[in-house]
C-alpha cells in the first residue's frame, strides 16, 4: 500500500495548488493594503462600500501578517517543486497521528451529530462568521487541509476520482453561498434594527438590461461552456466495466446529487425513501410559497425577520441533503460500510448492524414469539394476526402523524395556528414531520439498532 | 336581475325554448302571474330570490313604472346587473339570469326574449309570471308559427321559421313610442347556467363558425376516431413488442449436478454469473439439513449481494443488507429474507432447480417441500 503512497506527480500538482494560495493571498494583501495603510497615506476621502467592514482599514500589522503567510505558501510551493528524487521521502504531508485520530472519528451517528452541530455554531456565530477576515481564513484552512489530506493514497481516492470532482467544488460553492447569505442578512438585521434603509434600497444596483445584464450573461455563458469543454476533455468520464444483472460493483454509489436518498435508502424501505418521501420533499418544496404566511423579508435578505423559514429550509438542505451527499462520498466503502476519509477501503471490514423491528423487541420483552396466524387461515385472519404484531408500531406511527400535528398546533406553533389557519397549518406540520422522520430513524438505528417501527414484509409496507 | 334581451345575440336554442314558454305561458292563466312578488311565491323564484335578494330592489320599482323615468332606471339598473350593487362589482360578478324580474311592462321584442330565456333557465313555469298580458299577447304574435307546428321537437324548418320572425322583429322594436324604448344596450356579463344549462349567446360571427360545426361534424368525429385508432394501434404494437416470438434466456429448469458435490456448510456461487442463484448447504434453518437454492437478488432494492466466506454472509454493497448463510436478513435495512427457488432431486438423481417458482419464508412458504432437497 505504501509503495504508492506519494508519487511525483502528486507533488507537483500540490505545488501549482500551493502556488495558487500563494497568489490568492499575495492578492488579499495587497487589497488589505490599498484599503489601510495605502489609503492613510493618500487620504483618499470617501469610504467605499467594503470599508464599513474594516473599520479604519486594515491595520499595517495586519498587512504584514498575511504578507508573510503569502510567502510561507510561495516557499511551501517551491519545495513541491523543487521535490526530492524519492517522492517517500518527503515531509510536507498529513501527520499519522492526525489521520488515525479522524479515522477513530469514522461513524455515522458521530458524523450527523458533527454536521448538526455545525449547522448550529454557523447560525449562532453567524456574526463572527460573515467577518471576511473570518471567511478567508476558514477558506485557507480548508484549502490546507485538502492539500495534506491529498498526500494520503486512500483519501486521493476518493477525491480524485473524476466524477467526485464536482462534489469537492460543490463543497465549496455551498459554503460561499452560506457566508455570503449570512453576510447580507445580517447587514439588512442590523440596518433594521438601526432604523436605516435596507441594503437593497440604498445600494440599488439596478443596471440596464442592455447592454449591462445581456453582456454579463453573455460573458458567463462564454466561460462556462470553455470550463465545461476543458472539464470534458482534461477529466475523463468514468467508465467502469460492462453492466451485468449479476454482478454489482461494491460499492454502488448513486449518481453524487442522489447520495442523500441512497443514504435515506439505508434506514427505510425502497417503497419509503424511493418514492414517498422524495415525492414528499418535491410537493413541499412546490407548497413553500403557499404555505409561508410570514410577509416580511421579501425581496430582501434578513435572517431575524423570517428566522423559522430560513432555519428549516436550511435544515433540510444543509445536514439532511448536503451533509447526506459528503457522506455518502467520502465516508461510505465497500458494502456500504462506513470508513474514515484515511482508511483503506478493506470489503471485509466487519461492521456488527444487527437490526431488529420493532414488533421483534416488543414481543422478546413480553416474553413470548410474535403471533403468526395459523397455517392454511384465510387472509383476513392472517390480516388481524399481522395487525396484533404490528400494533405497537402502528399506533407509534399513527400518534405521530395524527396527535402530533394538533399537539404543536396548541404547544409551540400556538401563533403559526392562529395565523395559519387549518389547512395551511395542518400542511406545515405534516412536512415537518416527515422531515424530521430521517433524523429520528438514524437515532433509532443507531441507539437501538432498530430495522423497522412497523415491519410487514407479507404486504410490502415497512416504516 | 333579467338581461337585457340581446336579439342579436339569440341562438336557435334560445328560439326553442321562447317557443316552449310560450306554450307554457298560453296554457296557463294571465292573472296568476300579475305581481312579480306572488311569482316569487312559488318554489323556483323563492331560490332566484334568495340568491341575490339584491335583485329584488331593482325589481320592485319595475313592477309599478310610473314614468319614463322609471322605466329607464330599471332598464339600467338591470342592465348593471347587480341591483344595489355597484356598477364596477358588475362586471366581476356576473349575474344569475333571474325570471320574474323583468320589467313590468315588456315593450318590445327584447322583453319578450328576455322572458323567453328566463323561462329556460327557470324550468317553464316563470314565465307566467313575467309576462303580462300585454306581453303575453306580443309573443303570441311572435311566436304563433312555431308554436302552431311545434311537437317535441321542432323541424330545421321551424327553427329557420322563428328565426326570420326574428330578425324581422326590429321593425316591431322601431315601432314602440320615443319615451318607452330601453336605453343603448350596456354590457351584458355571460350568465350563470342556473338548471339548465343554457347556451353563451354568441357573436353573429362565431354563430358562423357554429354552423359550420354542425354541418360538418363527421369531419372532427373522424379525427378523433382516426386519433384514437391510431393510438390504440401503437399500444397493441407496443404490447406485442412486450410478448416477443423468441425469448433469448436460458430455460427456467436446469441440472445442477448431484446433491453429492455441494458439502455441508458450503455455499457455492458457481452459479451465480449464469442463472442468478446460490447453492447453499447448511441446516441453520430450523435444524434441517437441506440443500436449497437462494436467489441472489437482495429484498431491499434489488442488488445482487456477495457472499462473503469470512463472515459467513451475503452482503449487499448498495445499501449494506446482510444476510445469514441460510438467506435470512439480520443487518441493513432488507426487511426479509432472500428468496428461495424451486430445488428438486431429479429422475437421473441430479439437483434441478426451477427458477420459474419461488419461496418467502415471510410467507411460510419455506416449509413447502418443493424449496429445498432433504439431506
Amino acid at each position: 500500500m505504501h509503495g504508492q503512497d506519494l508519487t511525483s506527480e502528486v507533488i507537483f500538482g500540490l505545488g501549482w495548488l500551493y502556488l495558487l494560495l500563494a497568489v490568492m493571498n499575495g492578492i488579499w494583501t495587497y487589497r488589505a493594503y490599498m484599503a489601510g495603510p495605502a489609503r492613510h497615506d493618500h487620504e483618499s476621502g470617501e469610504k467605499g462600500h467594503e470599508g464599513e467592514h474594516w473599520e479604519d482599514g486594515p491595520s499595517l500589522a495586519y498587512t504584514t501578517v498575511w504578507s508573510i503567510i503569502s510567502m510561507g505558501y510561495f516557499l511551501v510551493a517551491v519545495a513541491h517543486f523543487s521535490g526530492t528524487s524519492d517522492p517517500e521521502a518527503f515531509l510536507i504531508r498529513m501527520p499519522e497521528f492526525v489521520k488515525s485520530a479522524v479515522d477513530r472519528l469514522a461513524d455515522p451517528a458521530l458524523y450527523f451529530a458533527g454536521s448538526i452541530i455545525a449547522f448550529v455554531l454557523v447560525v449562532v456565530l453567524r456574526r463572527y462568521l460573515i467577518n471576511p477576515t473570518t471567511a478567508w481564513v476558514l477558506l485557507n484552512i480548508s484549502v490546507v487541509f485538502m492539500a495534506l489530506s491529498m498526500t494520503d493514497y486512500d483519501f486521493r481516492q476518493i477525491v480524485g476520482k473524476p466524477d467526485n470532482v464536482p462534489i469537492v467544488s460543490m463543497l465549496f460553492i455551498v459554503g460561499y453561498f452560506t457566508w455570503l447569505y449570512f453576510r447580507r442578512a445580517v447587514d439588512n438585521d442590523d440596518r433594521i434594527a438601526a432604523g436605516k434603509s435596507l441594503y437593497e434600497q440604498e445600494d440599488n444596483d439596478k443596471v440596464l438590461v442592455w447592454p449591462d445584464l445581456v453582456y454579463t450573461e453573455l460573458i458567463c455563458m462564454v466561460a462556462l461552456t470553455a470550463l465545461l469543454v476543458v472539464w470534458g476533455i482534461v477529466l475523463q468520464a468514468p467508465l467502469e466495466e460492462p453492466a451485468s444483472a449479476v454482478k454489482t460493483p461494491n460499492p454502488s454509489k448513486a449518481p453524487w446529487y442522489f447520495l442523500g436518498l441512497q443514504e435515506m435508502l439505508v434506514y427505510y424501505d425502497p417503497w419509503m425513501a424511493g418514492v414517498v418521501l422524495p415525492s414528499i420533499i418535491l410537493v413541499g418544496l412546490m407548497a413553500l410559497p403557499y404555505i409561508d404566511f410570514n410577509k416580511r423579508g421579501n425581496g430582501y435578505y434578513s435572517f431575524n425577520e423570517r428566522k423559522f423559514a430560513v432555519l428549516t429550509f436550511m435544515f433540510g438542505f444543509l445536514p439532511l441533503w448536503i451533509g447526506l451527499i459528503i457522506l455518502g462520498t467520502f465516508l461510505r466503502g465497500p458494502n456500504w460500510n462506513f470508513f474514515g476519509i484515511y482508511e483503506p477501503w478493506d470489503p471485509h471490514k466487519l461492521e456488527v448492524l444487527n437490526n431488529v423491528n420493532l414488533s421483534e423487541m416488543f414481543w422478546e420483552k413480553m416474553g413470548r414469539t410474535p403471533p403468526v396466524a395459523p397455517s392454511g387461515s384465510g387472509a383476513g385472519t392472517q390480516f388481524l394476526y399481522i395487525m396484533l404484531r404490528e400494533w405497537l408500531g402502528l399506533v407509534l406511527v399513527l400518534a405521530y402523524l395524527v396527535i402530533l400535528p394538533p399537539l404543536l398546533a396548541v404547544t409551540i406553533f400556538r401563533k403559526f395556528f392562529a395565523r395559519m389557519g387549518f389547512i395551511r397549518f395542518f400542511v406545515l406540520a405534516n412536512l415537518l414531520l416527515f422531515m424530521a422522520c430521517l433524523p429520528i430513524k438514524m437515532l433509532l438505528r443507531w441507539s437501538f439498532n432498530l430495522k423497522y417501527i412497523v415491519a410487514i414484509p407479507e404486504y410490502f409496507f415497512n416504516i | 336581475m333579467a338581461e337585457i334581451p340581446d336579439r342579436k345575440n339569440m341562438t336557435t336554442a334560445d328560439i326553442l325554448a321562447f317557443c316552449r314558454a310560450e306554450v307554457a305561458s298560453a296554457q296557463s292563466s294571465a292573472p296568476e302571474a300579475e305581481p312579480a312578488a306572488e311569482a316569487s311565491a312559488d318554489e323556483e323564484a323563492w331560490e332566484v330570490a334568495e340568491e341575490s335578494a339584491q335583485a329584488e330592489a331593482p325589481a320592485a320599482p319595475a313592477k309599478k313604472p310610473t314614468s319614463t323615468k322609471d322605466i329607464l332606471a330599471a332598464a339600467r339598473a338591470s342592465a348593471a346587473g347587480g341591483g344595489d350593487k355597484p356598477a364596477e362589482k358588475a362586471s366581476a360578478k356576473p349575474p344569475t339570469a333571474k325570471k320574474g324580474a323583468p320589467a313590468a311592462k315588456p315593450t318590445s321584442t327584447k322583453d319578450i326574449l328576455a322572458a323567453a330565456r328566463a323561462s329556460a333557465a327557470g324550468g317553464g313555469d316563470a314565465p307566467a309570471a313575467a309576462a303580462k298580458p300585454a306581453a303575453a299577447k306580443k309573443k303570441q304574435q311572435a311566436a304563433a308559427p312555431a308554436a302552431a307546428g311545434s311537437g317535441e321537437k321542432p323541424s330545421v324548418k321551424e327553427m329557420l321559421a322563428a328565426f326570420r320572425e326574428e330578425r324581422s322583429a326590429p321593425a316591431v322594436a322601431e315601432d314602440v313610442p320615443e319615451g318607452e324604448k330601453r336605453p343603448p344596450k350596456m354590457p351584458v356579463p355571460p350568465r350563470k347556467p342556473k338548471k339548465k344549462p343554457l347556451p353563451e349567446p354568441v357573436a353573429q360571427d362565431r354563430r358562423a363558425f357554429l354552423a359550420a360545426l354542425l354541418v360538418i361534424p363527421s369531419a372532427f368525429a373522424a379525427a378523433w376516431v382516426m386519433l384514437a385508432t391510431t393510438t390504440a394501434a401503437w399500444g397493441l404494437a407496443l404490447l406485442r413488442f412486450a410478448l416477443p416470438n423468441v425469448l433469448v434466456e436460458p430455460p427456467s429448469k436446469f441440472k445442477i449436478g448431484p446433491p453429492g458435490d455441494y458439502d455441508f456448510g458450503t455455499v457455492s456461487t458457481k452459479w451465480k454469473a449464469e442463472r442468478g442463484i446460490w447453492v447453499v448447504h447448511t441446516d441453520r434453518y430450523k435444524g434441517k439439513n437441506v440443500i436449497v437454492a437462494l436467489s441472489t437478488v437482495c429484498t431491499h432494492l434489488g442488488c445482487t449481494p456477495n457472499w462473503l466466506e469470512g463472515e459467513q454472509k451475503f452482503k449487499c454493497p448498495c445499501h449494506g443488507s446482510g444476510f445469514y448463510v441460510d438467506g435470512i436478513n439480520f443487518e441493513g435495512p432488507a426487511p426479509r429474507p432472500l428468496e428461495r427457488h424451486g430445488i428438486a432431486v431429479a429422475a437421473d438423481g441430479m439437483l434441478e432447480v426451477d427458477k420459474s417458482i419461488k419461496f418467502q419464508e415471510e410467507m411460510g412458504q419455506w416449509e413447502d417441500a418443493k424449496s429445498y432437497v432433504e439431506v
